[in-house]
């Protein structure tokens, strides 16, 4: 007669992915309760990297914030500069010289090239095809140098200014620049067919993560987690700025499938669109000067409020700027692309196998230094009966 | 006072002043207590898949002893952004949650609520000390609050 053990079972287990390296070597924690091999509910919780930057903002003159604002992000950096900066020049009723709106396109759209090319690689790195991160990554270095050819930075440009750019380009830095492009377009080319035809990554990828119209629009998901599932938004096209309007070569980029595979896909074409934009401008740059002379812009701001949107390379990316007259901004806040999609997008991770969390969280092109402004939990799982399990396993009752 | 375009008609009943913000955005004043039905009719009349809930500013207006809340609308079809502005006192400031309607909300709504003190109505994921350091969580500071000190 032996002693009667009970032996308790958790319905779910709590498996933390992260905060150190969940995906990108950035600070990010995913809590996914699994039954087995599912994910039953997912918590994405932030707040390792806060820098109170909005209210940095509200301490410095409106131009300091130039800076503050480009450093939000370090791969995005010249788009929240320019969406910023945009926002000041709406508030002061200027408007840029047209080079100075080619040469900002041409900044945005180099960044646009080497992020995409960036999580693409990073993608690869996690489905396990190091030697392909590592070719990607060397080929992106190829435009990290021609951004630096372009703003004088290879990552923080420090580009943009009210009422222009900070450096003009001569013919000599236009040809270094064709060049480039021509050669990063035959590369991109390449691996987009790499990961068409491949199929270890078509496995791994289709049908996994799948989001439908419907809850990217209710869930606020934007950028290519929005084209990637047939989703037509695109602040370039609908709310252009800059020299936007005058892009032939520009197209949005969108398909159907709405799984991860689609995700990278958008990207790897957007890559090409953005090749070809960036090759149009260099072509069209119009005469003119370009860079405006700091020393005479209006130190005052009038009292007002402006909201400028940009198309950052993981999407809608939004800055509110509001003026009392004073040298300092009274209010300016950031919503920046992963806030939406990491938060909001714990959804999907939902159903899902543990294996594919880190292709869907890839996939969702995490920026954490942009997104770490708050902290959240998962609002989805609460609709499935599934929840109530993980609620009695942590309540101890199972 | 700006004209509604015949797509957002919905929003006339509770609409106080129509007027433009830079760059080209159209704001719509509302009472608090008229902010979920004003998306709710909007999702009825355009559809689910028409309108997401772009960015939520929260201002503290002391000076004015209120805290100003504008919820930028993309809607789809329009192109274009609205701003539903409304202000909640800044002594308790509260408001319904729009988490039931656009969960796109949730995001918005917890980092106001951690930065301002904004307590939406309805949401059950409400937390502070997040990413405001637990020392200034527990004090009851909110950093985002003019006279807030950090």
């Amino acid at each position: 007669m032996g002693r009667v053990r009970i032996v308790e079972v958790p319905m779910a287990l709590e498996i933390p992915v992260g905060p150190q390296h969940p995906a990108l070597h950035e600070p990010l924690l995913i809590k996914l309760y699994v039954e087995g091999e599912e994910v039953v509910k997912a918590e994405v919780n932030t707040g390792y990297n806060h820098r109170g930057i909005e209210k940095l903002c509200e301490r410095n003159t409106f131009y300091r914030d130039i800076f503050i604002c480009g450093r939000v992000c370090g791969i995005c950096n010249t788009v929240h500069a320019n969406c910023y900066v945009r926002a000041l020049e709406a508030l002061l009723g200027m408007d840029p010289p047209p080079r100075a709106k080619y040469l900002r396109v041409l900044a945005m759209e180099l960044e646009r090239v080497h992020s995409h090319m960036l999580i693409n690689a990073v993608m690869a790195e996690v489905l396990g095809y190091e030697t392909l991160f590592m070719s990607i990554m060397r080929d992106r270095e190829a435009v990290m140098k021609a951004k630096e050819i372009l703003t004088g930075g290879r990552v923080l440009a420090d580009y943009m200014m009210v009422g222009g750019v900070r450096r003009d380009i001569d013919e000599v830095k236009r040809d270094r620049l064709l060049k480039i492009l021509d050669r990063v377009e035959e590369r991109v080319r390449y691996y987009r067919r790499v990961f068409e035809d491949d199929p270890t990554i078509a496995k791994r990828l289709m049908g996994v993560g799948i989001l439908t119209p419907r809850d990217i629009v209710s869930h606020s998901l934007i950028g290519p987690v929005a084209r990637g599932s047939g989703v037509k938004i695109d602040v370039r096209f609908e709310d252009p700025y800059d020299a936007y309007p005058e892009i032939e070569p520009l197209r949005m980029v969108t398909r159907d499938e709405g799984d991860s595979w689609a995700r990278m896909m958008v990207r790897w074409d957007e890559t090409l669109v953005s090749i070809e934009v960036s090759r149009y401008v260099l072509e069209h740059l119009p005469q003119g000067n370009a860079v405006p002379d700091e020393r005479r812009l209006p130190r005052r701001f009038p009292p007002g409020e402006a909201f400028t949107r940009a198309e950052a390379p993981r999407g809608e990316l939004t800055y509110y700027v509001m003026s009392d007259g004073k040298p300092s901004p009274y209010r300016v806040k950031i919503r920046t692309p992963s806030f939406n999609n990491i938060i909001n997008g714990a959804f999907a991770f939902v159903g899902a196998y543990i294996a594919d969390a880190p292709v869907i969280l890839v996939s969702f092109d995490p920026c954490i230094s942009c997104m770490e402004r708050v902290t959240v939990v998962d609002p989805e799982s609460g609709a499935k009966k599934r929840l109530s399990l993980r609620e009695l396993a942590v309540q101890g009752v199972m | 006072m700006a004209e509604l375009p015949k797509e957002l008609a919905p929003l006339r009943e509770v609409a106080k002043k129509v007027y433009e913000m830079k760059v080209g955005r159209l704001v719509v004043e509302l009472e608090p207590g008229d902010l979920l039905r004003a998306v709710g009719s909007l999702l009825r009349s355009l559809g689910p898949e028409s309108l997401y809930l772009s960015t939520l500013v929260a201002t503290d207006l002391p000076q004015q002893g209120v805290i100003r809340l504008d919820y930028h609308l993309f809607v789809i079809p329009l192109r274009r952004i609205v701003v539903l502005r409304t202000s909640v006192p800044r002594g308790g400031p509260r408001i319904a949650s729009l988490l039931k309607l656009l969960p796109g909300a949730l995001s918005a709504e917890c980092e106001v609520y951690d930065l301002l003190g904004v307590v939406f109505e309805g949401n059950p994921y409400l937390r502070r000390g997040f990413f405001v350091p637990v020392e200034l969580a527990e004090k009851g500071v909110y950093p985002l609050r003019k006279d807030a000190r950090v």
